[in-house]
C-alpha cells in the first residue's frame, strides 16, 4: 500500500514513515505543508494521505482544507487527518460528508503502534477511523431519560468501537470475542437505542454518531 | 469733555443749517413743506445717529462719516438757494454726500474699507464729486445755463461765485458727467461691490450686515435711476415716486448703521446673563452658551492640553486650530499668560473685539472647568484604548503560547515517545524484559505529559476556537461541562478573533460559576448578532446570588467593557443567575 506524508515536523515525518514501512507500507512521499502534499498526491497517486491539521504558513487548518481538495479531486484516495486537538462537533463536520476512506485521529494514537497502522489500513481500503476521544465526548453529554444509559458495560464498549468505525470482525478482535457473540450486541445495542439496522459499515458509523450527537 | 463739545457744536451747526436748507427749498425753490420736511429729516437723522455712534463708539470712524454724510446732504439743500454764496457752497460740496454715503455703508461697522478696490473707488467717488461740481461752477453762468427748476419764471437765479468764463454747452456736458458718472458709474460699482460682500460674507457677517447692504444696493440703484432719467424724461408722477423712495432709503440706512453700532453694546449686556446661564451649564454646551451670546452658533470651543501642548475638542480629541481667513477665525483665551481655550468663531466677530473680550472673560471660570473636563475625557479615551491593547495583546499571547505548546513542545513529545516506542519494539519485547518495561513506562508518561500539554492550552486558549469558530468551540464547552448545557443560538459563521474570545471566555467564566457555585442543573447560553452588537448570555438555574464584584465576574467585566461593551449580572438570591455581555460586532 502507498502512502503520502504530510507534517511539518521532521521527527514526527519521520517517525510514522518508519512506522508504516515496518508495517510493509511504501511510503512513496513525505510533504511539508499543504501545497506540497496536493502536488506529492496528484504525482504520486497513493493509497493513503497522512495529514496533519495544522501546517505553515497559518497553522490553523491548512492539512483540513488540503484533505477537503484531496477528497474531491481523488475519491478513492484515503485521508487520515491527524490534529493535537480533537473536537467531537468538528469531527462530525469532517464526517457528514463522506465517511468513506476518512479518518480523524489524536496525533499522539501513533504510539498505539498496531492500532494506528489498522486505522490507516482501514481508512486505506476506504474505511473509516473515528478518534475515541470523539466517541467520549459524544457519550460525556448528558441528557435525562438517556437510553445509552441502560446499556451494559460490554454494549456501550461494542457502541464505541462501532463509533470508530470499526468492522463487527474489528470489534472482536478488539474486545476478544467471536463475531457471532458482537453481532449479537450489535443487535441488542439497536434495539434499545430504537435504531435501523444499517447495510453498511459506514452508515453504521453515520447512524451511531448522529444518535450520539442528538440535540 | 472736549470730544463732548465737538458734538455738541456739530449738533448745533446741523440744526442751524437744516433750518437754513429748509428755508431754501420752500423759499427759493418753492418745494411744498412735505418735501421740505422728509428732506431735512434724513439728514438729521445721519447727524444724530453720526453724534450718538461717535459718542458711544470713538474709537470708530463710522460716527464721524455719518456727520459728514449729514453736513453734505444739509449743504446740498443751498443748492436751491437764491443767495450766490449759500448756492456755491451748497453746489461745490453737497455732491460729496454721494461719496460719503457709499463709503459708510462699505465701512461699516469698523469704519475701515475691505481691501485696495474698495479703497481706489472710495478716492475716485471723492474726487469726482468735487471736482465736476467744483468745474460747473467755472463755467456756469445763470444768464446762459439753468441748473434747477427751469420753468419757474418767478425763481431768482443765484450766481457762481467762482464763475470764470460762462460756457452754456460745457456746464450740459458736464451736467451729463455727474449724471452718468457719479450716479450711473459709481452707483453700479457701488452696487457691484455690495453683492460681492454678500457673497463673500460668513453666514454670521450676512446676518449682521445684511439689512444694511441691502438699504445700501437699494440707494446706488436708486442712484443709477437717476443717470437713467437724464437721459430719458420723466413725468411729475415717477419723479415724486423715485424722491419718496429716496428719502425712505436714505433714512434708513443711518438707523440700521446706528442699530449695528449699537447691537454691540447690547450683546455686551448678555454677556451678564451668560455668566449666569454658564454656572447651571454642563462642560459639552459652554460652547453653544458663548456661541448664543455672540449670535454665531457656528462657534467652537478648543481646549489647551497643557500636556500635549496642544488643543483638544470637549471629549479630548486632537483639535487643530484653524488658520485665520475669511472662513474661520481665531481667538486665543487666556489667564495669567497661561493659554486656557481657543474660541474658533466666524471673522465677523473680529469687529466687535470688545464683546469677544467681555464673553471671554465671563466665560473663563466655566472655559477652566471645560478644559479640566476635557483634559479628563482625554485620559479616559487614553485609558480606554491602552486597556483595549492590553486585552487584545493578551488574546494574542493566549493563541501564541497555545500555538507553541501545540506545535512545539506538544509535537516533539510525540515524536520523541514515538522514537521510544519503535526502539522498544526493536530492543525489547519477549527477550528484554527489563528494557520493555522501562520503554512502556517512559511512553506513558511522555502521553500523560501530552494529555497535560493539551490540556494545559486548551484552557490558555481552544484550538477548536481559532480552528473553526465559536459554534463549535461552545459545543465543546457544552460538551466539557458536567451540566445539561443548551445552545440556543450561536453564529455559524467565522467573527473577528478578538470577539470569538471575548464570547468564548464569558461562556466559559459564566459555566465556571455555574457548576463551582450556582449549584445549577441546567444552563441556556445563547449568543446573538443585534444591531452592530454580539449578545451573548449565560442563563443558569441554579441558586443566584453571585456576587458580581468578584474577582471573575469583575474580571469579565473588564474583558468586556475593553472591548466597548458592556456586562450585566442579575442574580437574585433563589432565581438563578443571568449573565449578559454586549460587545460592538459589525455584521
Amino acid at each position: 500500500m502507498r502512502v503520502v506524508i504530510a507534517d511539518d515536523s521532521p521527527l514526527l515525518r519521520e517517525g510514522v514513515a518508519k512506522v508504516l514501512t515496518g508495517a510493509g507500507f511504501d511510503v512513496v512521499a513525505q510533504a511539508v505543508d499543504g501545497d506540497d502534499l496536493l502536488l506529492k498526491v496528484r504525482s504520486y497517486k497513493p493509497d493513503v494521505a497522512i495529514v496533519d491539521i495544522r501546517m505553515p504558513p497559518t497553522h490553523t487548518d491548512e492539512g483540513a482544507r488540503a484533505a477537503e481538495q484531496i477528497r474531491a479531486e481523488h475519491p478513492d484516495i484515503g485521508v487520515l487527518i491527524l490534529s493535537q486537538v480533537i473536537e467531537a462537533t468538528y469531527a462530525l463536520r469532517l464526517f457528514s460528508e463522506r465517511p468513506q476512506g476518512f479518518g480523524y485521529l489524536l496525533k499522539d494514537r501513533v504510539l498505539d503502534l498496531d492500532g494506528f497502522v489498522g486505522a490507516v489500513r482501514r481508512v486505506a481500503n476506504g474505511g473509516t477511523a473515528v478518534d475515541p476521544e470523539v466517541v467520549a465526548q459524544l457519550l460525556g453529554r448528558r441528557r435525562p431519560n438517556d437510553p445509552v444509559s441502560e446499556l451494559t458495560e460490554r454494549e456501550l464498549a461494542v457502541l464505541s468501537l462501532m463509533a470508530e468505525g470499526r468492522s463487527n470482525q474489528g470489534i472482536g478482535h478488539a474486545l476478544f470475542l467471536s463475531p457471532k457473540t458482537v453481532e449479537t450486541h450489535v443487535h441488542r445495542i439497536f434495539r434499545k437505542l430504537d435504531l435501523d439496522l444499517a447495510p453498511d459499515d459506514h452508515r453504521r458509523v453515520l447512524a451511531v454518531l448522529a444518535y450520539l450527537n442528538r440535540g | 469733555m472736549k470730544s463732548s463739545a465737538r458734538l455738541w457744536a456739530v449738533a448745533v451747526a446741523g440744526a442751524a443749517l437744516g433750518v437754513l436748507g429748509y428755508r431754501s427749498m420752500t423759499r427759493d425753490l418753492e418745494s411744498p413743506w412735505w418735501q421740505a420736511v422728509p428732506s431735512v429729516a434724513v439728514a438729521w437723522t445721519f447727524l444724530v445717529a453720526g453724534v450718538i455712534a461717535h459718542w458711544r463708539r470713538p474709537a470708530s470712524r463710522l460716527g464721524t462719516l455719518m456727520q459728514l454724510v449729514a453736513f453734505a446732504l444739509l449743504l446740498r439743500k443751498f443748492e436751491y438757494s437764491g443767495s450766490s454764496a449759500l448756492f456755491t457752497l451748497g453746489f461745490a460740496f453737497g455732491a460729496v454726500f454721494v461719496a460719503a454715503f457709499g463709503h459708510a455703508v462699505l465701512a461699516y461697522p469698523s469704519g475701515h474699507l475691505h481691501d485696495r478696490l474698495e479703497r481706489t473707488v472710495a478716492v475716485v467717488a471723492y474726487a469726482f464729486a468735487l471736482v465736476v461740481p467744483i468745474a460747473i461752477l467755472l463755467v456756469y453762468d445763470p444768464r446762459l445755463s439753468c441748473l434747477f427748476d427751469c420753468s419757474s419764471p418767478t425763481r431768482v437765479r443765484p450766481e457762481s461765485l467762482l464763475l470764470v468764463h460762462g460756457d452754456e454747452n460745457l456746464v450740459s456736458i458736464l451736467r451729463d458727467v455727474v449724471a452718468v458718472g457719479l450716479y450711473g458709474v459709481l452707483g453700479a460699482v457701488f452696487v457691484v461691490l455690495i453683492v460681492r460682500r454678500l457673497l463673500e460674507a460668513t453666514p454670521r457677517a450676512r446676518r449682521m450686515r445684511g439689512p444694511l447692504l441691502l438699504a445700501g444696493a437699494a440707494a446706488g440703484l436708486r442712484a443709477i435711476s437717476e443717470s437713467v432719467f437724464s437721459v430719458v424724461s420723466r413725468s411729475t408722477f415717477e419723479g415724486l415716486l423715485l424722491f419718496s423712495i429716496e428719502e425712505i432709503v436714505q433714512a434708513a440706512v443711518p438707523i440700521v448703521l446706528l442699530v449695528g453700532l449699537l447691537r454691540e453694546r447690547l450683546a455686551r449686556a448678555g454677556v451678564a446673563d451668560l455668566l449666569r446661564e454658564l454656572e447651571e451649564t454642563p462642560p459639552d454646551e459652554v460652547a453653544a452658551a458663548i456661541g448664543r451670546v455672540l449670535g454665531d452658533p457656528s462657534l467652537e470651543v478648543a481646549f489647551w492640553m497643557p500636556a500635549r501642548r496642544a488643543y483638544a475638542d470637549g471629549a479630548g480629541r486632537d483639535f487643530p486650530l484653524p488658520e485665520d481667513d475669511r472662513a474661520r477665525a481665531v481667538t486665543k483665551l487666556e489667564h495669567d499668560g497661561a493659554p486656557i481655550a481657543a474660541l474658533v468663531h466666524d471673522p465677523s466677530l473680529l469687529e466687535e473685539p470688545k464683546l469677544i473680550e467681555a464673553v471671554g472673560a465671563a466665560a473663563r471660570l466655566a472655559l477652566e472647568n471645560a478644559r479640566l473636563h476635557a483634559e479628563l475625557q482625554a485620559q479616559l479615551v487614553k485609558v480606554r484604548e491602552s486597556r483595549t491593547r492590553l486585552v487584545t495583546a493578551g488574546d494574542e499571547e493566549r493563541r501564541r503560547i497555545e500555538r507553541d505548546l501545540h506545535d512545539g513542545a506538544q509535537q516533539r513529545l510525540v515524536a520523541l515517545a514515538l522514537e521510544l516506542r519503535l526502539a522498544q519494539r526493536e530492543l525489547g519485547g519477549a527477550t528484554n524484559p527489563a528494557v520493555e518495561r522501562v520503554l512502556t513506562t517512559a511512553v506513558d508518561t511522555l502521553q500523560l505529559a501530552v494529555n497535560e500539554l493539551r490540556e494545559l492550552a486548551h484552557g490558555v486558549h481552544p484550538a477548536i476556537l481559532t480552528q473553526a469558530g465559536i459554534a463549535a468551540a461552545l459545543e465543546d464547552l457544552a460538551r466539557r461541562t458536567p451540566l445539561a448545557v443548551t445552545i440556543a443560538e450561536a453564529p455559524a459563521d467565522r467573527l473577528p478573533a478578538d470577539i470569538e474570545a471575548t464570547a468564548y471566555f464569558l461562556v466559559c467564566e459564566a459555566l465556571a460559576n455555574a457548576v463551582k457555585h450556582a449549584n445549577a442543573s441546567e444552563v441556556t447560553i445563547s449568543v446573538v448578532r443585534e444591531a452592530g452588537m454580539l449578545v451573548i448570555s449565560v442563563v443558569d438555574d441554579g441558586r443566584g446570588g453571585a456576587n458580581s464584584d468578584g474577582q471573575g465576574l469583575r474580571g469579565l467585566a473588564d474583558r468586556i467593557e475593553a472591548r466597548g461593551g458592556r456586562l450585566w449580572v442579575e442574580s437574585p438570591p433563589g432565581a438563578g443567575t443571568r449573565v449578559v455581555g454586549e460587545v460592538p460586532c459589525a455584521s
